[in-house]
């Protein structure tokens, strides 16, 4: 056995372990809607299928973590990382589908799809929630929250997570609050479940039941927007539900650094950020546009042509995907506004999906800065900046390169998937909003996502879910890593 | 020692990325300066602390570096000088309640110790320990 064989199966033993120790995390989630057998306790029949994949994992999890846990807490690389998520959340999916395909009674592909839906908090739904029982909406609700924490900052935050930011990084939060991973990690945490508490509470007394307070603030602080109700919050009608709804998908979609500081009391890095700058911009703009062009002909009355234009284009920007309303006669211009919202996302170091502002901004501020170079005399040296927080960054040539490289590759890979819906049979407006929302894990859905939709066509839908929620490189990476390495830690030699 | 401190390291060459990464492995929160940003590759993976480029002797980095909020700073660049003016300033405008310095020149321990600063000579350690090896081995009277 050569040294390299050596080192590689020492350190895919690590990995492994780690899995391990996400899946055990992701298996007690599974199994946490149990909890409200309490409450429920005529649903008890459908407890065996949380058990089984509950079980699975945290079994399997359990065993991996104990037999091959490095003596010293290893560390790892960013590569290694990317394999551990990669392959946490295919099993967390997988794990995920198991409830739903024993007691929703749907086909395998749907029931990926929701699971697929649910961990990556798109909130795209092929269940009928009228009919669907409540542990069952519950867990969709749970896999959100769980979800937009992100699996390995859950992991992180455990006593016994690897050292160093490998892991974090790879499930797309580099960001951090304080500087040590662990801490960071569960920093945010305490920030959203304090979050979660305060929703709760501030739906129950706008009005909402308990159960639906529950379900509506885990999936509004994800941004995930599984709602228990068919028309979703529309169902309620009520200014006041909308209105604490709206914040909810707001701090969801804040970083977690800037939630930070300003809880903190340095109120300075919410004005300056800019990340909320261009959101406070893009909110105003749409929401103005929709309002003036789309809402005003449509709904009758000013306060509700209001209410709707600001909920749709937060629900949109924040990715969360809770609608009032329909927007089949919403014309073009709404639409195209929505796909566009949508693209752009929510905050990066937030639960939210997207491009992420904080990548638009870039872009926005290399341009102007390119835009004035030109204006200035040759030998003016200067770099274009821009406040994250409460700091003031300097951007990089390489740091423009990587976020031009992720637009190009988000933007084709959209293009891309859309096509392949447009070839299903369906029309490209709609093609191009169901693909944003797919892909931006946003949630809004024209009518392509449905219980009878094609089974390739859901299946292109949970590719683009699961690539837009780890931000494709890490997919890539995780992927290439473990078929490159599978051959020399397998083989015989 | 609390369960996590709040370390600030400046410089981070060999010894300063060798200090962060320890320190940011076994938990606490660790901020590296240096004024080259290509010193930080130095950092192993298992550092996950803060890095602030920049001159550790201007207070506004210190300050980015949240030095208020310290608990221990280690001014271990590779110039005497600076790490004692950095120690001193630590010490004296931020009331940091650790402050440790390397120095090279032994010479120069006895000022850094008036002013109340711990200092690790590598010179003299090595001195030190070449003598102790020295004095067992050949049984000198040294």
């Amino acid at each position: 056995m050569g040294r390299y064989q050596t080192f590689l199966r020492q350190r895919y033993r690590a990995i492994a372990a780690y899995t391990g120790l996400v899946c055990l995390i992701a298996g007690v989630g599974i199994l946490s809607p149990l909890l409200a057998l309490l409450a429920y306790p005529e649903e008890w029949t459908l407890a065996m299928g949380f058990l089984l994949p509950g079980g699975l994992l945290i079994g399997l999890g359990g065993a991996a973590w104990q037999g091959l846990r490095p003596r010293n807490g290893a560390s790892l690389t960013l590569q290694e990382g990317s394999v551990i998520v990669v392959m946490a959340w295919i099993l967390a999916i997988l794990a995920g589908t198991v409830p739903f395909l024993r007691i929703s009674g749907l086909s395998f592909t749907q029931a990926l799809f929701e699971s697929t839906s649910g961990w990556t908090t798109t909130g795209l739904s092929v269940v009928d929630v009228t009919q669907a029982p409540r542990l069952i909406l519950l867990f969709r609700s749970v896999t959100e929250l769980l979800g937009g924490a992100g699996l390995a900052i859950i992991t992180l935050s455990a006593i016994a997570g690897p050292s160093g930011s490998g892991l974090s990084s790879a499930e797309g939060r580099s960001e951090q609050l304080a500087p040590n991973v662990r801490r960071s990690a569960k920093l945010v945490l305490k920030i959203y479940l304090g979050y979660i508490a305060l929703g709760i509470l501030a739906l129950v007394l706008a009005g909402m039941g308990w159960f639906d307070a529950v379900n509506h603030a885990f999936a509004a602080l994800s941004t995930g927007g599984f709602s228990t109700q068919d028309e979703s919050i529309g169902h309620w009608d009520s200014a006041l539900i909308e209105a604490v709804t709206l914040v909810l998908m707001l701090l969801g979609s804040l970083s977690f650094v800037t939630s930070y500081f300003t809880l903190t009391g340095r109120f300075q890095s919410l004005w300056r950020d800019g990340q909320v700058r261009l959101q406070t911009v893009l909110i105003g703009i749409s929401t103005l546009v929709l309002l003036t062009i789309v809402a005003l002909p449509i709904y009758s009355g000013l306060d509700k042509a209001i209410r709707v234009a600001l909920f749709e284009t937060v629900s949109a920007l924040t990715t969360t995907g809770f609608s009032t309303v329909g927007y089949d006669d919403w014309g073009s211009l709404g639409w195209g506004m929505m796909i566009l919202l949508m693209l752009v996302g929510g905050g990066a170091g937030s639960t939210a999906g997207g491009i992420k502002q904080l990548r638009i901004y870039m872009l926005y501020r290399s341009l102007l800065w390119e835009v004035q170079q030109m204006l200035k005399p040759d030998r003016v040296v200067g770099e274009p900046s821009l406040w994250q927080s409460d700091r003031r960054q300097f951007l990089k040539d390489t740091q423009v390169r990587q976020v031009a490289v992720f637009m190009f590759l988000y933007l084709a890979t959209f293009s891309l998937f859309t096509l392949i819906m447009s070839a299903h049979g369906y029309a490209l407006d709609k093609s191009l909003f169901e693909t944003a929302s797919s892909i931006g894990t946003v949630g809004l859905s024209v009518g392509v996502t449905a219980p009878d939709a094609p089974v390739t066509l859901l299946w292109t839908q949970i590719a683009a879910m699961f690539l837009g929620r780890l931000e494709f490189f890490t997919v890539f990476v995780g992927l290439t890593r473990m078929l490159r390495d599978m051959g020399p830690v397998l083989s015989r030699k | 020692m609390a369960k996590s401190s709040y370390f600030v390291v400046v410089g981070c060459g060999r010894l300063g990325a060798l200090l962060s990464s320890q320190l940011s492995s076994a938990g606490h929160s660790v901020v590296t300066i240096d004024i080259q940003d290509s010193a930080f590759r130095h950092l192993a993976l298992e550092f996950s602390g803060f890095k602030v480029t920049g001159d550790a002797t201007e207070m506004t980095v210190l300050r980015k570096a949240n030095i208020e909020r310290a608990d221990c700073l280690l001014a271990v660049t590779d110039q005497d000088n600076l790490n004692l003016m950095v120690a001193q300033v630590a010490k004296i405008m931020f009331d940091v309640p650790v402050v440790m310095a390397r120095v090279y020149n032994p010479m120069r321990e006895a000022i850094y110790k008036d002013f109340g600063i711990a200092t690790i000579s590598p010179t003299q350690l090595s001195a030190q320990t070449f003598l102790d090896i020295l004095s067992q081995d050949m049984q000198m009277a040294l």
